[in-house]
């Protein structure tokens, strides 16, 4: 426990030493407070229209402006990085745990589940992600659950793949021969011994993911097929905003800001901890 | 008279007359060499929406291979460019309708086909309307002509064409468009009976001189053409698919006409960038929210009411539309035959009248879907719906679907609410005939039955009588509305905006008449 606990804080510390991790972990941090406490910081009901007040400009009461309903683009900005972060986080862990448990079966397992768990990955990752995200949207309608196990299904092969690569590479290691000769269960060997050797590479993948599942869900919403309707997303202001560009360019920059900032902030993140976490990159740093 | 048919071709004058202005071009700068372009005298600039690529006008896809059928053919008839339905005389040099089911027509003896097809003949007419009927061939603009019969060849350049029953849509949307134009028998027998994506042989003002798939479709003028000059030398089309791309396109001087989005015609209002002009033209398409009357939640006509009642199209029109549209008081759209002057429900919304019908109708707890096209326009339209009817109690649910699923939505048994906008040709007819029984599934999404309603399509499509038809045609959309399962929202509109060097024929809806495009 009291190494575990070391281990976490010299990961942060690594983290917030870096300039790009400590910028990356700000980032992430004001993404993740803003989508906490969204409710309370938004100045304006996200959803409440103004048709009289429609398209204006940044002003003092509506910093970046209104949408083509009236309604403030800064609290739907706010109430956006819930929807992001309600797609990433699930889809993403999700897909992490599953994959992870899938991976280290498949690495520690007999040959032919290795082999049957294998296929079934190929078979899922040869979907490509958007095209596999469009057809199940196609036939059974947007959603926020529909675009999470989207994501979180195509995701689930990769993180099993690292998962399952790094169990082969630990099952013949010498303190995992001395646990099974002194008779060790094999939930105690993937649970207590494997486990922590391989979640933290996980970890890295996890982070570096999310931007990419945030970016997905944007475009799904983007292209008109991700959450419904007045649900305030990234992508579904990025929509309106290319619609009415002509109009007023603020909807682009409130839907497009956001996306940019959380791609840089959790990459920063996800390289400064993968870098923190690999021994051999931390003793080149 | 004898008229000698030249082939098209590149003679060696054309090509050195190119070859200069291209040579020209190259050596300029590349943003001068472009502007150089868009303002070159005889060169007309025009966006499309969309690409032409079938050259056949029995296979058309519409209004963007009519925009260059109507240029590089003939039909007897033609709209004539305005503000108000009309039509002028094109091959024809006289038509008449004899009686209700007989239409004499005498070709003018001046018009012929290019690639040595030689002079239109009444052969050319018959072949051409008949193959529009023929099961073989298969048009999809069949219906455009109706109870069509065949065409009887009286002369060399005369003939009748006969109906098998009266059929007054035939003068406003078959004669001047799509089924109306006229091809070579010889050119197209000769190509296997159906022309491809090049044309066979053409007899309009001007010709397809050559076509860039997606990126330009240029017309010259038909060096054999006998009837009036056309104003331009050369007209480029350009597909340009939406409207933000095109009003960049026009305001650096690449396009000399476009239609605009509705969002900018307040902006252009203040005015038209480099001198040019805006013009705003109603629209046919009719946008409205329909109700499945299949469904369960849907049988009971006061909450159908309600939900009419609820509706408040001004503020529609001002979110969605820019203000720049207005309300529509049915399907049919002002200017034509069986337009009403106003709805039985009127646009604005009356929330007491809204929810005391709610009240009659004993539901509570309300919540529907509303299936909508994914674009912003419907999504706002969508979302002004679901405030609106939250504030008479009841919720709506916006599902966004992408265009192949939303179209398949005919027999989906599950909808509920839906809102949809159908394109129109100027006649009532062409509405009313997407609600009758028998497409209750197909296109009648509402499943609207009403046996008056069908009685009325077919007796006002048999009808000569304008003031008969006006009569029928507005009692069939009282009782759509009555059903309580429409209400009607816009008909949209058309902005246009041209350069202050092109005078635009426009037909009333706003659309393009190559053609008739002159010079000012």
């Amino acid at each position: 426990m009291t190494n575990s606990r070391s281990e976490l804080t010299q990961i942060v510390v690594g983290i917030v030493r870096d300039p790009l991790g400590l910028v990356g972990l700000l980032i992430v941090g004001s993404i993740v407070f803003c989508a906490i406490f969204a409710a309370w910081i938004a100045p304006y009901d996200p959803v409440a229209m103004n048709i009289q007040a429609r398209l204006e400009g940044p002003s003092l009461a509506h910093p970046l402006g209104t949408d083509q309903l009236g309604r403030d683009t800064f609290s739907r900005v706010i109430m956006g990085s819930q929807v992001a972060l309600k797609v990433a986080l699930p889809a993403v862990f999700g897909a992490m745990f599953i994959g992870l448990a899938l991976g280290m079966i498949a690495g520690y397992g007999p040959k032919w589940l290795d082999n049957l768990l294998m296929l079934l990955f190929d078979t899922l990752r040869s979907f490509p992600t958007v095209m596999f995200a469009l057809a199940v949207v196609a036939l059974v309608g947007p959603s926020l659950q529909t675009v999470v196990l989207v994501v979180m299904a195509t995701s689930i092969p990769t993180y099993a793949r690292v998962a399952r690569t790094q169990t082969l590479s630990l099952r013949n290691s010498e303190f995992i021969l001395a646990e099974r000769a002194m008779g060790a269960s094999v939930f105690r060997i993937l649970g207590v011994h494997m486990l922590p050797n391989i979640i933290g590479v996980l970890a890295v993948l996890a982070a570096m993911d999310i931007p990419t599942v945030i970016a997905l869900e944007a475009g799904l919403s983007f292209l008109g097929l991700g959450v419904k309707p007045p649900t305030p997303s990234w992508g579904a202001l990025l929509k309106d905003g290319y619609a009415l560009i002509r109009q007023t360019p603020w909807l682009v920059v409130g839907g497009g800001l956001p996306v940019i900032l959380a791609t840089l902030g959790f990459t920063f993140f996800g390289e400064t901890m993968r870098d923190v976490v690999d021994p051999k990159l931390r003793k080149q740093r | 008279m004898k008229i000698e048919w030249t082939k098209t071709g590149i003679n060696r004058r054309k090509f050195l007359k190119g070859a200069t202005a291209l040579g020209t071009a190259a050596a300029m700068p590349m943003g001068f060499a472009g502007s150089a372009f868009a303002a070159e005298d005889g060169v007309l600039r025009v966006r499309a929406y969309g690409d032409s690529d079938v050259m056949d006008p029995a296979f058309g896809k519409g209004v963007t291979d009519e925009t260059v059928h109507a240029a590089i053919y003939n039909k007897l008839i033609q709209y004539k460019p305005g503000r108000e339905w009309d039509w002028q005389l094109d091959a024809a040099a006289m038509i008449e309708q004899v009686d209700a089911t007989h239409i004499k027509f005498a070709l003018r003896d001046t018009i012929g086909f290019t690639n040595g097809f030689g002079a239109m003949t009444a052969e050319d007419v018959k072949f051409s309307f008949e193959r529009l009927i023929d099961e073989e061939v298969a048009s999809p603009i069949k219906g455009d002509v109706g109870p069509l019969s065949h065409v009887e060849v009286t002369g060399e350049r005369e003939g009748t064409i006969v109906l098998n029953e009266p059929f007054a849509p035939l003068w406003n949307i078959a004669l001047p468009y799509a089924a109306g134009n006229i091809v070579s028998k010889a050119a197209v027998e000769a190509a296997g009976g159906r022309i491809g994506t090049d044309p066979v042989a053409e007899s309009g003002p001007y010709l397809r001189s050559s076509w860039d798939p997606k990126n330009k479709t240029t017309l010259t003028r038909n060096p054999d053409w006998k009837g009036d000059a056309p104003a331009w030398d050369t007209i480029e089309i350009l597909p340009i698919d939406d409207e933000n791309t095109a009003e960049i396109a026009f305001e650096a001087g690449e396009l000399d006409f476009t239609r605009v989005s509705l969002g900018s015609v307040g902006r252009y209002r203040g005015g038209v960038p480099n001198g040019g002009q805006l013009q705003e033209y109603p629209s046919l398409y009719y946008v409205w929210l329909g109700m499945n009357l299949d469904h369960p939640k849907l049988q009971n006509q006061k909450l159908r009411q309600a939900i009419q009642h609820a509706i408040d199209v001004p503020t529609i029109l001002e979110a969605a539309y820019f203000g720049a549209a207005d309300p529509a008081n049915g399907m049919i759209a002002p200017g034509l035959v069986g337009s009403r002057p106003e709805a039985l429900v009127p646009a604005a919304a009356n929330f007491e009248k809204a929810a005391a019908l709610l009240a009659e109708s004993g539901e509570t707890n309300v919540t529907l879907t509303l299936d909508i096209l994914n674009k912003t326009t419907y999504s706002t339209i969508a979302q002004i719906i679901q405030a609106t009817l939250a504030q008479i109690g009841i919720t709506v649910e916006i599902n966004l679907l992408e265009s192949g699923a939303f179209w398949a939505s005919g027999d989906n048994e599950n909808l509920q609410l839906v809102l949809n906008r159908f394109s129109m040709a100027p006649d009532p007819s062409y509405a009313t005939s997407w609600f009758v029984t028998e497409q209750a599934g197909i296109w009648n999404w509402e499943r609207f039955r009403n046996e008056e309603f069908d009685q009325l399509h077919t007796a006002a499509a048999q009808s000569t009588d304008a003031a008969a038809r006006d009569e029928m045609y507005r009692r069939a959309q009282d009782l759509m509305e009555q059903s309580g399962a429409y209400r009607f929202i816009t008909h949209e509109a058309t902005p246009i905006i041209h350069t202050p060097r092109v005078s635009p024929a426009l037909r009333p809806d706003g659309l393009p008449l190559l053609r008739y495009f002159g010079k000012s």
